[in-house]
């Protein structure tokens, strides 16, 4: 007799086969850091046991839970570790590089159906509101791993070789650059990392291709950065390099992301001329937005983030003058290139535009392509500074400065759109016993790893930064607090079930969260208040959770 | 009917407690060998044992041999994500061994009724 399943057994195998599609992000990262410590010793062994028994249980639970091409790419990962196990010690080292390549392709593989099968999820039954929909899932991994060139005398490349393939680089190592720029003809690298004494060897070489060159060299002075900018190098570290900045500096040179069109906001009272610069700047491909009202600028500035401000010397009400005076005076705005537009021809009238905080004066009638390029190498110039002082550099993340700015602003979207919004502050439990165990290595390895986990499991909307020291915040926009609260336990749950590996120990660490929403609290003052205040309850609470911040006032409400 | 369900990764020991449940049986489910000792020790009135073969420490296959080895003879089915013919070829006094796979909402009860009900002639 065939047992028939009751529509109970349906539910909860569905049930279940999400909560495990939502966990295995955080398994398979838990498999990219024991990906980390397979270049020997006793570390090297356990990081062993753990691949196999983590791809052994995805292969039998994908299985039951009915996602077979999961279970046979699990089953493909646990043979290649059993392989690895069955290898003579004394041959390992040898083929470890083309191993671990494998191994991170079938991780890379594995998260790609992940995706795949979250994609084709039933949405939750009688749900009403949806849960937050995670950044992995709008965006496509790029499964490929990218190739790096690798020329240093004195770099072991095996050392860096299993940090970078864990997030998606092959290293090939060349012992001299002929040899390099041989191999680059025949197969061209997404990236060259390049020893400074070794540079003058690639002379040209920027010239011909757009492969992104990086510099590792021992000196931090001028006049070796100088050699490393007139080879072209996108990026120069003085040794010894942290396999973690080297990876970022990889992202960020080879991460083609399709920049966003530079946004111009022209500032004119008469509209037929906003209309016509605004025609020109939108016919390359730039985001112009008119103005034909000066009184509504700070309004427009808020809401538009423009990239450059250009605007007519001569209006009512306002002049240009009088507004960029007025632009000047919000600290958010002193960065902002302004550019003056007129018939002006007077040399001293220029001037006195220019010192008002005006970067430049553009005389009308101009010819189009000199509107373009005045913009675009403004634009381009303020981009560059504003995504350096906006970044935290161990993670990449914002920083506190960019993260209260966004705030402010996502804040008042929220108000005129009425939708609610989230902050969130987040600090890492007892970081400072991490540290002083461990390491400070240990530790910004956890600080990465909260990072990555962060911006893989948020979505692309939702802003986070590093506030400081193991402090981390993030905006989430359209979220209320209890689902806000439920996102990130999830998070909690994955964050703490990451072990962490310092030499032969093994560590894992929490976090600890506060909550609180807008419409509750109107001002960022206000939510940033609260949500610290929740933070220190959860703290106080017995660390490792997440409150809201409804929740924390009960609870000093109980201790009263 | 009582089922002590043994396995470390949650999702999979949910999931076979879920089928139990389904077919009527109560699950009590623990993560590895050394609870399922512990619970054993303290409760004996569990009609079957089903249990992960692959376990961190002891696997299935040794918590089925300590449990023999202690006189126990409550019927023990092996779950494994391999290949369970080996398996049961390996330790013949098992008294069933199936795959972890899509089929085992139907085949962990099939095997349970073939383990507990005397063959009908």
């Amino acid at each position: 007799m065939i047992p028939t399943h009751t529509a109970s057994l349906r539910d909860k195998v569905g049930h279940l086969r999400s909560l495990f599609l939502a966990r295995l992000p955080g398994m398979l990262e838990e498999a990219r850091l024991a990906c980390l410590c397979l270049s020997g010793g006793k570390a090297a062994e356990t990081a062993i046991d753990d691949l196999q028994r983590l791809f052994h249980n995805l292969k039998g639970t994908a299985a039951t839970l009915g996602l077979p091409e999961l279970s046979a790419e699990s089953s493909s990962a646990t043979e290649l570790v059993a392989g690895w196990r069955l290898m003579p010690v004394a041959m390992r080292s040898e083929v470890l590089p083309s191993w671990q390549r494998k191994l991170a392709n079938s991780i890379a593989r594995l998260a790609v159906l992940e995706c795949q099968a979250s994609a084709a999820l039933p949405p939750p039954q009688g749900a009403a509101a949806p849960d937050l929909p995670r950044s992995a899932r709008d965006k496509k991994p790029d499964l490929r791993l990218k190739r790096v060139y690798l020329c240093d005398a004195e770099l072991d490349g095996r050392q860096l070789e299993s940090p970078l393939l864990c997030f998606g680089y092959t290293l090939t190592s060349f012992c001299d650059t002929a040899s390099l720029l041989r191999a680059a003809a025949a197969e061209c690298p997404d990236a060259i990392v390049v020893q400074a004494s070794m540079a003058t060897g690639l002379a040209g070489y920027e010239n011909r291709s757009d492969t992104p060159l990086l510099i590792v060299g021992d000196d931090g002075d001028f006049a070796t950065r100088l050699a490393a900018v007139k080879a072209g190098a996108v990026a120069y570290f003085q040794k010894p390099i942290a396999g973690h900045e080297l990876v970022e500096a990889l992202d960020m040179a080879t991460t083609q992301l399709e920049p966003a069109p530079y946004r111009v906001l022209i500032v004119d009272d008469e509209p037929e001329m906003a209309d016509y610069h605004a025609s020109i700047l939108e016919s390359v491909g730039m985001s112009a937005r008119r103005l034909n009202e000066p009184a509504r600028i700070l309004e427009e500035l808020d809401e538009f983030q423009p990239d450059l401000l250009l605007m007519d010397v001569y209006m009512p009400i306002a002049s240009g003058r009088e507004l960029s005076r007025v632009v000047r005076q919000i600290p958010q705005f002193v960065g902002l290139p302004i550019l003056f537009l007129s018939s002006e021809t007077d040399k001293m009238e220029q001037v006195s535009a220019l010192q008002v905080g005006a970067d430049g004066f553009l005389t009308k009638p101009i010819p189009p392509q000199d509107l373009i390029t005045a913009v675009a190498v403004r634009a381009e110039r303020t981009r560059v500074l504003r995504s350096l002082m906006m970044r935290d550099s161990l993670t990449g993340l914002l920083n506190h400065t960019t993260l209260s700015q966004f705030l402010e602003t996502s804040l008042a979207a929220a108000q005129r759109q009425g939708v609610p919004l989230c902050f969130m502050m987040l600090d890492v439990d007892r970081f400072k016993v991490v540290n002083d165990t461990y390491g400070h290595q240990a530790g910004d390895q956890v600080l990465m790893a909260l990072a990555r986990v962060l911006k893989q499991r948020l979505r692309n909307s939702d802003m986070i930064g590093r506030y400081g020291g193991e402090e981390f915040a993030a905006v989430l926009q359209g979220v209320g607090v209890s689902e806000a609260v439920r996102f990130v336990d999830a998070i909690r749950e994955d964050f703490a079930a990451l072990t962490f590996k310092a030499g032969d120990k093994r560590f894992s660490c929490s976090f600890s969260c506060g909550i609180a929403g807008f419409p509750d609290y109107e001002t960022a003052e206000g939510l940033v208040y609260a949500a610290d205040q929740a933070l220190y309850a959860a703290k106080r609470g017995g660390r490792n959770r997440v409150i809201a911040d409804a929740a924390a006032d009960a609870i000093a409400g109980e201790k009263q | 009917m009582r089922i002590l369900v043994v396995d470390d990764d949650p999702f999979a020991a949910e999931m076979v407690a879920a089928v139990l449940e389904d077919g009527g049986c109560d699950a009590i489910v623990v993560d590895g060998a050394g609870p399922a000792q512990t619970v054993l020790n303290a409760d004996k009135d569990f009609d079957a044992i089903v249990s992960d073969m692959n376990m961190p420490g002891q696997s299935g296959m040794e918590l089925f041999r300590a449990l023999r080895a202690q006189g126990s003879s409550v019927p023990f089915i092996l779950l494994s994500a391999d290949d369970p013919d080996v398996l049961a070829q390996r330790e013949p006094r098992l008294d069933a061994c199936i795959a972890k796979d899509a089929d085992l909402e139907t085949s962990l009860m099939v095997t349970l009724a073939d383990v507990l009900l005397p063959p009908a002639d």
